[in-house]
């Protein structure tokens, strides 16, 4: 008699595999760390997304207490619309978020960021995108501000990636 | 998650698809050089991206991979005579070299000249490290040839072994590359495996089961990079590299010799997985090489006269519950290569992608996906040569090391990165 794994693993049987959706459609937070990659974000935001939320930070601060965390932590993001968001409020109703930086650019900002995540233990997944004429220096200078605060760190190769990344997401 | 056609693309590997078209670009292991031992041997059955054939060894030692079947009346090669430089069809003794050649039609007068008008499909086959390579590729396009350092170190310091995998060949190598898995799947097996215990690094792995990756785009692939925490402010990094399209390296542990895979698509529903061991600096000793003849790391135990695992999907993998409920292995089967593999196997011949629900920690296989079609893309497109062809991109290590914290591991481990004649493995 065939075995029960010879049994369950041909073509056919996969074809009585239940069909649902196995999952919800989750809530993403893509944030713009810099206006080079808030370029990218802009763009990227026009195609079809299932629940994600882009945002870019150019006015990206923390209010009166600078590295203030948990219930002290305040700081803003702006919407692609220009509606100011509370980066928090965001986060707590996030699945996950993913910070895009450009190489070379500050990135410090995603500290804030990252300690809205812990508040709420959500993951931080880190992208940063190479310019066509960056050094190798200035991508190391990025990957060393994300690293401390990323679960998955990514150098993209482009914004085809990104697209690329959040659909595999579900984003 | 993958949509479906982007699903398709990527799994189908038969003549005339974008992945098929990409795959015959490479140098590819084809047969262990055990398989054609001597000259005039039998014949050995080969099936690869979906096509029947058939590699043989000549009178005078020249290998050969040609169409199964005999032009005459489609009979097997198999039953033929491998005999005077030629294999010999047995039913009306048409003759083949190993160029694919017909040089002997016995029914027609050899000066009808009938014979030259009549050639199989064949591939040429390199005999380099105890493998068989094969190109499958344009002949005008056949890149120079393969120089991974398993296959270029001397024989005695490299052992490889092929076992047959009962799924489609993108969902084998994910597992080589998505390294989250070993903490949990072969966690059993750093402290009691000959060929991974001892190793200094080995308690980071066990002190920190979450780790935190970084994946980079390398010349021929990608580095994925998994960071634990490690005393001194420092990071333990385990770094595998992908090579194009489809060769995975293991990061090594302490001086055991170096491991990794290749994922050789057979047909769209099954693949060879190869696995090779190996050390850059010295010989393999007869404890290592027992040990890998039994089964132990990432080779397996076969079902005697095959290349099929001995557990396999018709025993169950030979399941052991008692073994799982006890904590001895964690999926209750025994062994690294079949622990990957019933799982791999049991997402069915080809798994529905538009179903899964990754997370961030898997991005080292959403970029290799997403290489892989650009790069089928830009081939198809534009005739580009893709990531992997060049052997400068075959010239790359597995490492393990530990970095001060501050340091990005491309940069930290550049040089540890490069395979180099005559260097040791950087390992901990």
């Amino acid at each position: 008699m065939q075995s029960e794994s010879a049994r369950m693993t041909t073509a056919r049987e996969a074809s009585y595999r239940v069909q649902y959706p196995n999952s919800k459609p989750r809530a993403v937070k893509v944030i713009a760390l810099d206006p080079a990659s808030a370029r990218i974000v802009d763009e990227i935001s026009k195609k079809s997304w299932n629940g994600a939320a882009f945002f870019t930070a150019p006015s990206f601060t923390t209010e009166e207490t600078p590295g203030a965390t948990g219930s002290g932590l305040k700081a803003w993001l702006k919407d692609l619309a220009g509606r100011t968001m509370d980066l928090v409020s965001e986060i707590e109703h996030c699945d996950f978020a993913v910070v895009i930086t450009t190489a070379g650019t500050d990135a410090r900002a995603v500290s804030v960021i990252a300690d809205a995540c812990a508040l709420y233990h959500k993951s931080l997944v880190g992208l940063v995108v190479p310019g066509t004429d960056d050094s190798d220096a200035a991508v190391t200078q990025s990957m060393k501000h994300l690293r401390p605060y990323t679960r998955m760190l990514v150098i993209a190769s482009g914004t085809d990636y990104i697209e690329a990344m959040l659909t595999a997401l579900r984003a | 998650m993958l949509k479906k056609e982007q699903n398709d693309y990527l799994c189908q590997t038969g003549p005339g698809t974008p992945m098929g078209n990409l795959f015959r670009c490479y140098w590819m292991p084809a047969l262990l050089s055990e398989e054609l031992p001597e000259n005039d041997c039998p014949p050995v059955r080969v099936k690869l991206l979906g096509e029947r054939l058939l590699a043989f060894r000549d009178s005078e030692g020249k290998l050969g991979l040609i169409d199964e079947f005999c032009a005459h009346r489609g009979v097997s090669l198999w039953f033929g005579r491998n005999e005077d430089c030629g294999l010999r069809c047995p039913y009306h003794g048409w003759k083949y070299d190993v160029n694919g050649q017909c040089v002997d039609v016995p029914s027609e007068p050899a000066e009808s000249g009938y014979a030259k008008k009549i050639k199989l499909k064949s591939y040429p086959l390199i005999d380099q490290g105890g493998v068989l390579w094969t190109y499958m590729g344009d002949p005008e396009k056949q890149p120079p040839l393969p120089e991974f350092e398993f296959s270029t170190v001397p024989l005695n310091q490299t052992f490889t072994t092929k076992r047959i995998q009962e799924c489609n060949w993108l969902q084998a190598m994910e597992g080589g590359i998505d390294s989250s898995h070993v903490s949990f799947l072969h966690r059993g097996d750093l402290s009691n495996d000959p060929l991974f215990k001892g190793a200094a690094g080995n308690k980071y792995n066990m002190q920190d089961l979450s780790p935190v990756f970084e994946v980079v785009e390398s010349d021929g692939g990608l580095l994925i990079g998994a960071r634990r925490n490690a005393e001194d402010n420092q990071y333990y990094w385990r770094i595998t590299p992908w090579v194009m399209p489809c060769y995975t390296g293991v990061p090594p542990r302490g001086d055991h010799p170096i491991h990794g895979h290749f994922w050789v698509p057979i047909d769209d529903e099954s693949c060879w997985a190869w696995s090779y061991d190996y050390h850059p600096t010295r010989a393999l000793t007869e404890t290592e090489v027992a040990a890998m003849k039994d089964g132990k790391g990432v080779h397996v135990k076969y079902v005697p006269g095959t290349y099929r695992p001995l557990a396999n999907k018709d025993n169950d993998y030979l399941m052991n519950r008692a073994a799982q409920k006890a904590g001895k292995t964690f999926s209750g089967i025994e062994g690294i290569g079949m622990q990957d593999a019933s799982l791999q196997e049991s997402m069915g011949p080809i798994c529905d992608r538009t179903k899964e629900n990754l997370v961030g920690t898997d991005n080292g296989i959403i970029m290799a996906r997403h290489r892989l079609m650009r790069a089928a893309r830009a081939l198809a497109d534009k005739g580009t040569v893709p990531p992997g062809v060049n052997p400068e991109h075959h010239k790359v290590r597995q490492a393990a090391l530990l970095l001060p914290r501050d340091v990005q591991y491309k940069d930290g481990a550049k040089e540890a990165l490069v395979a180099r004649k005559g260097v040791r493995q950087t390992s901990v």
